[in-house]
């Protein structure tokens, strides 16, 4: 056992009982842990947990029984925070009466009928498990309607794992997976019309997140009247309009995160936040969409369990109720103000860009991004648990107290960068 | 592009510039070139040049054409080119006709030493100094290939229009070797030592890593993920390089 050190009075993590399990890992899983568990963006992976025991509110407690406040949220389906007694109550109870059995539950109605009364755009939902299990439909749904081939999503987008999500050259994928897909910049609409104007008549969909959420860089918001010109667009050429709002879902605003930008798409996606951690994702979409979504064929062995669909119904009540968007608004830019006011203390340059509520950062000194890395980094071995590739995400259950302890880390973080360079 | 193509340039410009560290790191062939004086040239018909120069006990690779080559040896498609680096044709020689002797005896002993590095089926695996070589060619091979792929295979191309600018540094620790790519819009260049303003860092704690890595014995997530490979910056970078680098073996065996 490594005595921990400790910086300022703050305790600096040690991780060798993540370490060990990790190595049982490698010998029986591809990758140790795989996909956006994995620790590759992790950097230097040494400074990051791999195991989790217990969680609790906005925390969680690693295998070596290290305390951090979580600013990845589960990477994002945490929202109301880890065992919010509301959610888990609802869960509890459906469990205790059916979960997966061979008809459907009642739950699955008042869900739909819930979701329809929320959510503007919805005549209708539709429920699976993850994200991709909806992007997929959306796609097939608006490829069944219109009887052409080609779907449009943006540069650095991510709709899930299937091969034609991915970008080309990827293992397992082929060429011939993206003979349909066409890439276009954020924000650009004129590199819309002119593939649409390429493909006559064989474009069936386009599917955007509603901002711009790449990892790796500064995330953007929709440019003035950009999202008004694109509905208007698609629907003048039949195309249908497909939101992925698996990432930003309920934490912008309870109607779809269309309704901050101001605009009615054909189809949404949920997942992550819809029923804080629990496993469900939905589909809703317009009347007009409802017959052919009947003929489109897509289901799964868990997409029934009642569990998760309580446990959603209880999740987006409590939301609404307490207007989680808007807590998790405040509360991020709280931290965010905090942030950005120690870096400049330090001399730093802090970029905020995104949602206050899933801010993606960046420290602009380094354009290599290795000084953010180190930063972030340093933080986490200090207990604020946050990547440096990806947006982090704000909960209703992150308190004052956590975000001042965090603003305290912060702080020693940039101490520590410091002295090392 | 045609596959064959793909390899010719892969042979002329990713195999041969071996011959540079082949004969600073291996005694015998150090001591074959000590005091030759001259540049091989290699023309292939509708395909790419290369030369290789000898001078004062140091060899010197160009991926282009050379003005005055002593030897210029020429070949009719990249097919005739391929045959050669695996022994099955001949060169047409265009220029240098009194040096044929010297190229069938010397050169070939050049050349035939590079293949024994490069291919662990006909080298001694078991031989510490034999692997640090063969480790230490072949990244080299793969990193200037990646070069090769991301310029000339479509699908490399799609990746590398995926990879931000800048440099991205490649290194064995703790002694080397060291190189570095730079992608700039689609453009692509490499070279042998640390680059000025690395944007990203990929490297193997020792050659054991790297050799490993690269017979895909170890699996690079996991070699990350315990601190075997260290990455570091613009992480994409790495990633698009990975996947260009793991095309490589349908060219190159
Ligand atoms: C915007 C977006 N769409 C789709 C997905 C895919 O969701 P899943 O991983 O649940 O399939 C994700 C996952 O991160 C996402 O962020």
């Amino acid at each position: 056992m490594t005595s921990p050190d400790v910086s300022n009075g703050m305790k600096i993590y040690q991780y060798d009982k993540s370490a060990a399990l990790f190595r049982r890992a490698a010998k029986v899983i591809p990758c140790g842990i795989y996909g956006h568990f994995s620790p590759t963006p992790c950097v230097p992976v040494s400074a990051y947990p791999f195991f989790s025991e217990r969680t609790e509110g906005a925390k969680f407690w690693d295998v070596d029984g290290n305390e951090f406040v979580d600013y990845m949220c589960a990477y994002g389906p945490m929202v109301l925070g880890y065992h919010h007694p509301v959610v888990d109550e609802a869960y509890q109870a459906q469990m205790k009466r059916a979960d997966s059995n061979s008809v459907a539950s009642p739950k699955m109605v008042e869900l739909a009928e819930f979701m329809v009364d929320m959510i503007p755009v919805a005549d209708w939902a539709f429920f699976a498990k993850n994200g991709a299990d909806v992007t997929n439909y959306a796609a097939m749904i608006a490829r069944a309607v219109t009887g052409r081939n080609k779907i449009i999503a943006i540069a650095g987008g991510y709709h899930g794992t299937t091969p034609w999500m991915q970008a080309a050259g990827h293992h397992g994928t082929i060429d011939d997976d993206l003979t349909h897909i066409r890439r276009i910049p954020w924000n650009d609409f004129a590199a819309l019309e002119r593939v649409v104007a390429e493909h006559p008549n064989d474009v069936a969909g386009f599917i955007a997140s509603p901002y711009h959420h790449p990892i790796f860089v500064d995330n953007e918001m929709p440019a003035e009247g950009y999202w008004q010109k694109v509905q208007q667009f698609l629907k003048k050429n039949g195309i249908v309009f497909i939101i992925d709002d698996v990432r930003c879902g309920f934490r912008l605003h309870m109607g779809g995160s269309n309704e901050l930008f101001g605009f009615k798409p054909d189809l949404i996606c949920f997942c992550k936040a819809i029923a804080n951690g629990y496993p469900i994702s939905a589909l809703v979409g317009t009347e007009s969409l409802k017959n052919v979504a009947a003929k489109v064929f897509h289901t799964g062995s868990f997409w029934y369990s009642a569990g998760p669909m309580a446990a959603a119904l209880a999740c987006l009540q409590e939301l609404k109720r307490i207007d989680g968007p808007k807590i998790m608004a405040d509360q991020g830019k709280k931290l965010l103000a905090g942030m950005v006011e120690i870096s400049k203390a330090h001399g730093y340059h802090l970029q905020v860009s995104g949602a206050p509520s899933m801010p993606y950062l960046r420290i602009t000194d380094d354009a290599s991004l290795m000084l953010h890395q180190q930063w972030c980094a340093e933080c986490t071995r200090r207990g604020a648990y946050l990547t440096s590739h990806h947006n982090w995400f704000v909960s209703t259950a992150h308190t004052d107290e956590d975000i001042q302890r965090t603003l305290e880390i912060a702080d020693d973080a940039f101490k520590a960068v410091k002295q090392a360079r | 592009m045609n596959e064959s193509l793909i390899k010719a340039y892969l042979n002329l410009h990713a195999v041969f510039q071996n011959l540079e560290d082949l004969v600073k790191f291996d005694e015998p062939m150090a001591q074959l070139i000590r005091d030759w004086d001259l540049t091989v040239e290699f023309v292939v018909r509708n395909g790419p040049s290369a030369f290789v120069e000898f001078k004062n006990g140091v060899c010197r690779h160009g991926a282009t054409a050379h003005d005055n080559p002593t030897v210029r040896l020429y070949f009719t498609s990249a097919g005739h080119l391929n045959r050669m680096f695996d022994g099955k044709a001949t060169p047409i020689p265009l220029k240098g006709f009194l040096r044929l002797g010297f190229l069938k005896r010397e050169f070939a002993q050049l050349t035939d030493r590079l293949t024994y590095y490069l291919r662990p089926e006909l080298g001694k695996p078991d031989d510490e100094s034999y692997v640090k070589l063969n480790t230490i060619l072949t990244l080299q091979t793969a990193i200037y290939a990646v070069k090769v792929l991301g310029m000339l295979e479509p699908t490399s191309k799609k990746i590398a229009a995926h990879i931000p600018a800048g440099a991205l540094q490649v290194e064995v620790l703790p002694a080397g070797p060291c190189l570095h790519l730079v992608f700039d819009k689609g453009g692509i260049s490499v070279a042998k030592g640390p680059a000025k303003q690395p944007m990203a860092k990929m490297a193997f704690k020792n050659l054991q890593v790297a050799n490993a890595l690269l017979t895909g014995k170890l699996d690079g997530f996991l070699a990350v993920a315990n601190g075997d490979v260290v990455l570091q910056g613009q992480l994409p970078m790495v990633d698009n390089l990975n996947l260009i680098l793991d095309r490589v073996p349908r060219y190159l065996v």
